[in-house]
């Protein structure tokens, strides 16, 4: 048959797709190696060091290269990303809940909603500064006004996440719950809460992964102290040295240990919810 | 009798109060900064400052100059084309991951495998392309060691051509989930069927495949165009500024504090977006097929 052609052409060429998505990445970490500090960020490699590295962690002599002045604003970028997760986490479950029953004017709040991952990001950034510049007064900084766009940028994920959730959630529990005289909010805390807990898993790292690496919304928003992604677009403009690749082997690694944080967490909750059934079976 | 209404009322009431955070947050922080973009374009511009006596001439300046309109039509452009590369490069991949793929683990793993690249930062992936492009790039040196070129190519970095290609990897991949999960939900029967009444795969492929995950191909176009419009870090990092977008053109703007010329743009972009989106939706019903 044709398809015994095809199905391994297109395996060939998935290889070949997956060699493109990762070319870049090899690249850099090839060059992240180079001499340091006179190699450049290009072939050929001079030699093979961990000078770059070693320069991130400010541990080599002072040199002509600056070092990347990343402190800071990668500390600022985390606590951003923390509490962009947390509101957007909170307005997520709350707006998903409500959703759950249907109500007047749902197809209009549902898309209100989803605008706000469908605008660019330089559209509200200049507009929030606007709003901030000209007619609010206030000063912009990344824990104001560059907050208030990572929320609209991330809770509609967030709502997405906890709606695709919700959908499927098996109702009755709580009905039964409610019958035995629990009131709602215990209701929600002990039962469906506990239900839902890798859904909001998910939700919450969506939003804390989008505002960590959120730049164009950042760019105008944020006023004078700069954010990690910002940081790194200022040595666009200069002349680039390796340790930007090496800084951003690093990151890659954080965001996979990240990854198996949640992975962890996700299995654990899983394995939870297994031994409370099985608890319940043996009872 | 009339406990019930009682109770309804009360999650009625409730339902209200876990929605108003979120339209209170949406309408100031998206709905209300557009709408000051629309009407910050028709303020006047002094120097260094915009006051609010209302005035058309930086819609006038926008469209007297070729610089502006320029980078509309060049937004467009790479749009288009982007639009295109995305498709024509991801959709082999969702082909293969969402209907040829038997077993569940290996697509999951190809899925996986496309969303690692997301975890270094959006800025270091595009530079990432600059060794890779570059005249002595990786690109280059391959291409030279395997002797299909003699002269290194030069037309690969801080050209449209970059910009193109930086795009079409950052992007594809937002084209090939949406297709993939579109393929993976279609009946095998019916393609099982089609074979046994003596259908080609070609004829597969166009009557039923294709067709079929349509709705795929235009999620994936929106996020695909989303991105793309609002772009300009890309280009401004891989066309040595050669390349401007009317991202580039607000950036630069508002470095130089033409806050009345930005928002123009701005306005401009938001009309773009909204075209294309509402275009892409009528193609396909999307309430109906999810």
């Amino acid at each position: 048959m044709e398809s015994r052609f095809i199905k391994p052409a297109l395996g060939v060429y998935v290889a070949l797709f997956v060699l493109f998505l990762y070319g870049p990445f090899v690249v850099l970490t090839i060059i992240s190696f180079q001499q340091g500090p006179d190699g450049g960020p290009q072939f050929p490699i001079v030699e093979w060091s961990t000078y770059w590295y070693r320069q991130v962690f400010g541990l080599t002599p002072p040199s002509r290269i600056a070092p990347l002045p990343f402190g800071e604003a990668l500390i600022r970028s985390l606590v951003l990303a923390l509490m962009t997760m947390v509101v957007s986490t909170v307005l997520g479950v709350m707006s998903a809940q409500a959703f759950r029953r249907s109500f007047k004017g749902s197809t209009f709040v549902f898309y209100l909603i989803v605008l706000g991952m469908m605008v660019p990001g330089v559209l509200t950034g200049l507009g929030t500064s606007l709003l901030a510049n000209n007619i609010i007064g206030i000063e912009r900084h990344w824990y104001t006004t560059a907050f208030a766009t990572h929320v609209a940028y991330t809770f509609p994920f967030a709502f997405l996440v906890m709606l695709a959730i919700l959908n499927r959630f098996d109702s009755s529990v709580e009905e039964a719950a409610w019958s035995l005289g629990v009131d709602p909010w215990t209701t929600f805390r002990k039962v469906t809460f506990p239900l839902i807990f890798p859904g909001v898993l998910s939700a919450m790292l969506f939003a804390f992964t989008l505002s960590l690496d959120e730049f164009p919304r950042t760019l105008f928003a944020s006023g004078r102290d700069q954010t990690l992604p910002l940081a790194i677009y200022g040595t666009f403009s200069v002349e680039i040295h390796p340790n930007i690749f090496a800084f951003g082997v690093l990151t890659t690694l954080f965001s996979f240990a990240l990854l198996s944080v949640y992975g962890i967490l996700m299995a654990l909750s899983v394995r939870r919810a297994k031994k409370m059934a099985m608890q319940e079976d043996i009872a | 009798m009339s406990s019930t209404v009682t109770i309804q009322d009360r999650q009625s009431k409730v339902t209200r109060w876990l929605l108003v955070p979120g339209i209170v947050w949406m309408s100031l922080f998206l709905v209300v900064p557009i709408a000051m973009i629309v009407y910050v374009s028709f303020w006047t511009q002094t120097t260094f400052n915009i006051s609010s006596d209302p005035t058309l001439a930086s819609w006038k300046q926008f469209f007297s100059s070729d610089t502006y309109t320029g980078s509309l039509w060049t937004t467009i452009r790479i749009w288009l084309i982007v639009l295109a590369t995305t498709f024509i490069v991801g959709y082999p991949t969702a082909l293969f991951v969402g209907l040829f793929v038997k077993s569940k683990t290996l697509s999951t793993v190809l899925l996986v495998v496309c969303v690692i690249p997301f975890w270094t930062s959006f800025l270091i992936r595009v530079l990432a392309w600059r060794p890779m492009l570059g005249k002595e790039g990786a690109i280059n040196i391959v291409l030279l060691k395997l002797g299909i070129i003699q002269q290194p190519i030069e037309v690969l970095l801080f050209t449209e051509l970059s910009v193109i290609i930086g795009m079409t990897q950052i992007y594809c991949v937002f084209m090939v989930g949406p297709i993939a999960f579109m393929l993976s939900r279609i009946d095998r029967n019916i393609i099982e069927a089609a074979r046994d009444l003596g259908a080609g795969f070609g004829r597969i492929f166009w009557k039923i495949i294709f067709p079929l995950s349509l709705p795929g191909v235009v999620v994936g176009a929106i996020f695909v165009s989303v991105m793309v419009l609002g772009e300009f870090a890309t280009s401004g990092a891989l066309s040595g500024r050669k390349v401007n977008l009317l991202g580039n053109i607000i950036v630069t703007q508002v470095g130089s504090l033409k806050w009345a010329m930005a928002s123009v743009v701005g306005v401009v972009l938001t009309i773009v977006m909204g075209v294309v989106i509402a275009g892409l939706l009528r193609i396909v019903d999307l309430k109906r097929e999810l």
